[in-house]
């Protein structure tokens, strides 16, 4: 019974998500004039590919290879599926009909409709063969697969990007590194702040302190103080340095239905 | 980028058509994660970001998931419009996929979660809105700004980290047995040799001798 609503479910979230990944994918292609949807690396490996069908074709396998070890270790497709194997595959078969780019992979309309399909068939495949595994196998993806996933999180993801910020300019390095600290200390993990960081730095580094950039900073502090509020780090600050938490801040966080101590 | 003599005109090429296209892959994002909170498959995001709600699932805290997706969905938003294409994994992925459900979650809402027909319903608003944020964001700075914001710095990085994935997997299967440890290293040699990214060959490698010779459980 799971398995047949897992299949039934799947074909229909496997159409929807193909068919947003084409139309978007097609638009990358008449970006900046129209909004596209999708990743810079997935229109740039379309463009690898040189409208040939077999490349995308074995381009769009490899990487179903590596989902299929991931949906069955974990029960999580890995972000290949929407920016690689389902753009490409839509891409080879339009492409094995009509080698003319412009009037297929760059069509949003074609390529919307040919990933839905692709999407069925691709994320119905994989979820419910990852269904059927053994229970020895999930012990080998949850004890391999989540203490490396758990380090690739911390620390190396914070350091990749702490690295590259540093290395992009000393504007986005110094923003990297104090929205990067803070939002460790805030959200548990580096790598959002050093996003933000990265974006602001740039941001100011390109087009100055404009109402654009203002308003940027603006919404990140502001998000730094809700999401510390909301994750109780100010009463656990207080607790650190050894002073007591006000009542009226028990109070106000018990008004937004948090409890801190 | 390169077509600039071909026809760009009609509802496929339209501002407003593109909330539609990401109001459909919302309501699949989301419907996926609704597949993994009940079945535990399904969930369109990398195994690290998937572990971040595994966590709150497992031990009730949502709030590295919830932090964690929306800041990237904060920052792709603001980025999309500017550089005219919406990073899909980022925003959608991680946000609508894993962020949002964090939150839900955490404040206790599992409705969208349990029910099929609802998850469909709550992405596709969700990516209603998140279309229509970015198509207005666009009409006011596309002409203002020139600035990619950093976009390709932070790809970079991204591609970057995710290199460390492979030799990650094949030292956590050493630490986990000798015949998984084995099978990582034989198979993430196989997946170099051609030219396959290793992740999938340490994967698929430790699975294989894990099945043969289980690790012990204490």
């Amino acid at each position: 019974m799971d398995t047949f609503m897992i299949v039934v479910e799947s074909i229909i979230i496997g159409a929807l998500v193909g068919f947003g990944v084409g139309a978007g994918a097609a638009r990358m292609f008449h970006a900046p004039n129209v909004q596209g949807m999708g990743a810079f690396r997935t229109f740039g490996e379309l463009n690898a590919c040189a409208g040939d069908p077999i490349s995308h074709f074995s381009f769009g396998l490899g990487f179903l290879f590596n989902s299929w070890a991931s949906v069955v270790g974990a029960g999580a497709l890995t972000q290949d599926v929407e920016h690689r194997i389902l753009p490409n595959w839509a891409a080879a078969v339009l492409l094995s009909k009509n080698k003319n780019v412009e009037e297929t992979l760059h069509n949003p309309k074609k390529m919307a409709f040919a990933g839905a399909a692709v999407g069925a068939v691709v994320v119905t495949l994989l979820n419910s063969t990852a269904a059927a595994i053994p229970v020895s196998m999930q012990l080998v993806a949850t004890e391999v697969l989540v203490p490396a996933a758990n380090w690739l999180i911390n620390p190396i993801m914070p350091i990749v990007f702490w690295m590259a910020a540093i290395d992009a300019g000393q504007r986005t390095g110094l923003w990297g590194t104090v929205l990067g600290g803070l939002s460790h200390l805030i959200m548990g993990n580096a790598v959002p702040g050093i996003v933000l960081g990265i974006l602001i730095g740039k941001g100011v580094d390109d087009s100055g302190w404009n109402r654009l950039t203002k308003t940027m900073v603006t919404a990140v502090v502001l998000l730094f103080v809700l999401s510390g509020f909301f994750r109780g780090f100010d009463a656990a600050l207080l607790h650190s340095i050894d002073v007591d938490v006000p009542q009226w801040l028990i109070d106000l966080h018990k008004f937004f239905g948090s409890v801190v101590k | 980028m390169e077509t600039t003599n071909q026809q760009t005109k009609g509802f496929w090429y339209s501002e407003w058509a593109f909330p539609l296209f990401v109001a459909f892959l919302s309501a699949g994002i989301f419907a996926g994660t609704h597949l993994y909170y009940v079945y535990r498959v399904g969930a369109f995001n990398d195994i690290a970001v998937v572990a971040m709600l595994e966590a709150g699932l497992k031990g009730g805290s949502f709030g590295a998931a919830a932090a964690f997706g929306a800041s990237f969905l904060f920052a792709r938003v603001l980025e999309g419009p500017l550089v005219g294409i919406l990073d899909i994994g980022g925003s959608l992925q991680t946000g609508v996929g894993i962020g949002i459900p964090a939150m839900l979650l955490g404040a206790g809402i599992t409705a969208p979660l349990t029910s099929f027909p609802l998850a469909l319903l709550t992405g596709a608003g969700l990516g209603l809105l998140i279309g229509g944020v970015i198509i207005l964001i666009r009409k006011f700075t596309i002409n203002s700004a020139n600035s990619t914001f950093g976009a390709d710095v932070m790809m970079g990085a991204g591609n970057a980290a995710g290199r460390y994935l492979g030799p990650l997997i094949v030292i956590s299967a050493i630490m986990a047995s000798i015949p998984v440890g084995i099978g990582a290293t034989i198979g993430a040699a196989v997946f170099y040799y051609y030219k396959k990214p290793i992740a999938g060959g340490a994967i698929l490698g430790a699975m294989l001798l894990g099945a043969i010779f289980p690790i012990a459980t204490q």
